[in-house]
């Protein structure tokens, strides 16, 4: 006898279509839910705007991650080439004027802490890796990489109610209607 | 995402063309102050002391080769459009064509530095080849080695030759590419000949492009000290270029639509993009400007150095740092915001003051050489002029205003010819409804 437990995750419904996907996903940003997300093989244009999708903060990060590239780099070469270290090249400074020569290493040290801000950023926001899903439970979640269009709406938002949900799918269009239940 | 889906039927089907009645106060007395300024500035170049005659010929340079970026620049962006087969732009491209077509009409404040009369206080090695008697090579073999090197490029006829080319043939181009586009919006039926047409002539005609702002560059501004040289010197320019023409175009774009304009087929989703051009030209122009000082900072080649020395002495070296700051660093940080992008008024602004960096940037690119060359030319005259930034010229003003107030003209006149958007280009439909 089996004891595993089971907890809801949520509805899985599928979509013919990215348009009516894309309808879809229109009358559920409209009746208010939070906790959903969509799925499909390919990007659909102007889904996040159909999705009520605010701004990612991902720029915020890039934005520090280059301003903290730039001052790392600046702090690098001025103490090691002017407070440590001196060089004298061919005469010229070794003072706050030699700064044109450390610009070459504050703009790659700006772009490389950028590149690593928008990446790391990216993955914590989307909170990956991860070693599995809820949704891989579902036998049909699949086709989401090959010709699926899925609409997963999570039971702990707040407007989830076990029937309701269920119908607001179905009103939509959406077809396969599946709880998917993640084992605890 | 909720705008209105824009169709066929939002589209004026005649064009929307300018009300000439509006416009026609600020066209006149554009007109006018041109006018007026073209006979004050003959006379200061040719009739007035020597003195005048001599600073004011720099400033007329300066003048001139600012406003002829600005109009090359349009050339630059309505070829870059139609040889990459762009959707986006073509709500806006007819302000590309009108700002491109001040180009030939700058040939008429060319003129000027055609005569020997000016040319004499401007390019020395024109003097020096001149002063020949007889064979003029044999001549420099004797005089300045650097000069007889330089011979092949650096001779009178070719110099004139070079001229003509330039405006000849960018002059045809863009003469020809904004009537092919402008012919289409009285087309009964219009297909897509004229665009593919269009799309195959910018192809090579970007190589004329190409030669002329980098060959205007250095037959005006570098000949003004022949020894020096810089490799970046084309692409400098060419970046200054393509960022300022962006300003005026969003400038125009701005006006048209305050006037109620463009209405439906331009969005703030094309002015994003246009920021975003002028974002992209800031970061490049800031690249390629570095790169040339920091080349000639490090090889410390003494003909290369020239350049700097005299940009970092007697305070230029002030207004250079203030072009650090101020033409990279603070519309690099204003711009990165994408709101302020999609907000016409606002992104004029930052285009405005692009375009007071860019008056900066020129002026000390010409003017800084005034004192040092001028000197050197007649020192008996002209010794006491000073070299460094106090020695600023009401005539650089003069000739600012008066060219500036000539290419407003052309370029109203320009617009107000035909229809400000291409009404029936096959693409207008794409470019209104453009999301991005």
């Amino acid at each position: 006898m089996s004891t595993t437990r089971k907890r809801v995750y949520g509805y899985l419904a599928e979509f013919s279509s990215a348009s009516t996907l894309y309808k879809a996903a229109e009358q559920i940003r409209d009746a208010g839910f939070q906790k959903w997300d969509c799925y499909s093989p390919y990007p659909i244009h102007g889904l996040d705007g159909a999705m009520g999708l605010k701004r990612s903060i991902l720029p915020w990060f890039v934005f520090c991650g280059g301003c903290a590239g730039l001052a790392t780099a600046f702090a690098l070469a001025y103490v090691t080439q002017v407070e440590i270290y001196p060089t004298i090249v061919q005469a010229k400074p070794a003072n706050i004027f030699t700064v044109p020569a450390f610009f070459p290493i504050m703009f790659e040290l700006t772009i490389l802490f950028s590149g690593f801000a928008t990446l790391f950023g990216l993955l914590g926001l989307i909170q990956l890796p991860r070693l599995n899903h809820p949704l891989f439970a579902s036998k049909q979640f699949h086709r989401a990489t090959d010709d699926g269009f899925f609409i997963a709406i999570e039971a702990r938002d707040p407007k989830f109610s076990p029937q309701g949900t269920r119908d607001l799918l179905e009103n939509i269009g959406g077809k396969q209607i599946e709880l998917v239940e993640e084992e605890d | 995402m909720a705008h209105h889906h824009v169709t066929s039927a939002d589209i004026a089907i005649e064009g929307d063309h300018l009300d000439s009645s509006k416009v026609a106060k600020v066209k006149t007395l554009a007109l006018a102050i041109a006018v007026l300024g073209s006979l004050l500035s003959i006379y200061a170049l040719f009739f007035a002391s020597e003195k005048i005659q001599g600073c004011y010929a720099y400033s007329w340079v300066f003048a001139f080769y600012f406003f002829l970026t600005l109009s090359i620049g349009g050339v630059f962006w309505t070829l870059l459009h139609n040889v990459s087969n762009s959707g986006w732009g073509t709500s806006v491209r007819r302000t590309f064509e009108n700002l491109g077509s001040t180009f030939p009409w700058m040939f008429l404040f060319a003129i000027p530095l055609f005569f020997p009369h000016v040319q004499q206080y401007l390019y020395e090695w024109m003097n020096t080849q001149r002063a020949a008697q007889g064979d003029i090579k044999e001549h420099l073999h004797h005089v300045d080695h650097l000069l007889y090197n330089k011979y092949w490029f650096l001779n009178l006829p070719f110099w004139y030759l070079r001229m003509g080319f330039y405006f000849f043939f960018l002059g045809f181009v863009i003469i020809g590419l904004r009537k092919l586009s402008t012919d289409q919006d009285k087309d009964p039926n219009p297909g897509t000949k004229r665009l593919f047409r269009a799309r195959f002539h910018s192809t090579y005609s970007l190589i004329i492009f190409a030669l002329t702002i980098t060959f205007t560059g250095f037959d005006f501004l570098k000949g003004l000290d022949f020894k020096w040289f810089s490799t970046m010197w084309g692409v400098y320019l060419f970046a200054g270029t393509a960022l300022n023409s962006m300003a005026v175009i969003i400038i125009v774009c701005t006006w048209l639509k305050s006037m109620g304009h463009l209405k439906h087929v331009t969005s703030g989703e094309h002015f994003h993009i246009m920021g975003k051009l002028l974002f992209a030209f800031t970061t490049f122009w800031a690249y390629i400007t570095f790169s040339q000082f920091f080349l000639i900072w490090y090889a410390h080649i003494t003909e290369e150095t020239s350049y700097f020395l005299i940009r970092n002495t007697g305070n230029w070296n002030v207004a250079q740092i203030a072009l650090v700051f101020g033409h990279f660093v603070v519309p690099f940080v204003i711009l990165l915001q994408a709101w302020l992008k999609k907000n016409p008024k606002l992104l004029s602004i930052v285009a405005v003051y692009t375009l007071c960096m860019h008056a900066l940037d020129h002026y000390l690119i010409s003017i800084p050489e005034r004192g040092v060359s001028l000197g050197n030319i007649k020192p008996e005259v002209f010794g006491d002029i000073q070299v460094s930034i106090s020695g600023a010229f009401w005539g650089d003003i003069l000739a600012f205003v008066t060219i500036g107030a000539a290419f407003i003209f052309f370029l109203i006149r320009a617009i107000g010819q035909h229809s400000v958007y291409a009404n029936r280009d096959p693409r207008i439909l794409e470019s209104a409804n453009l999301s991005n």
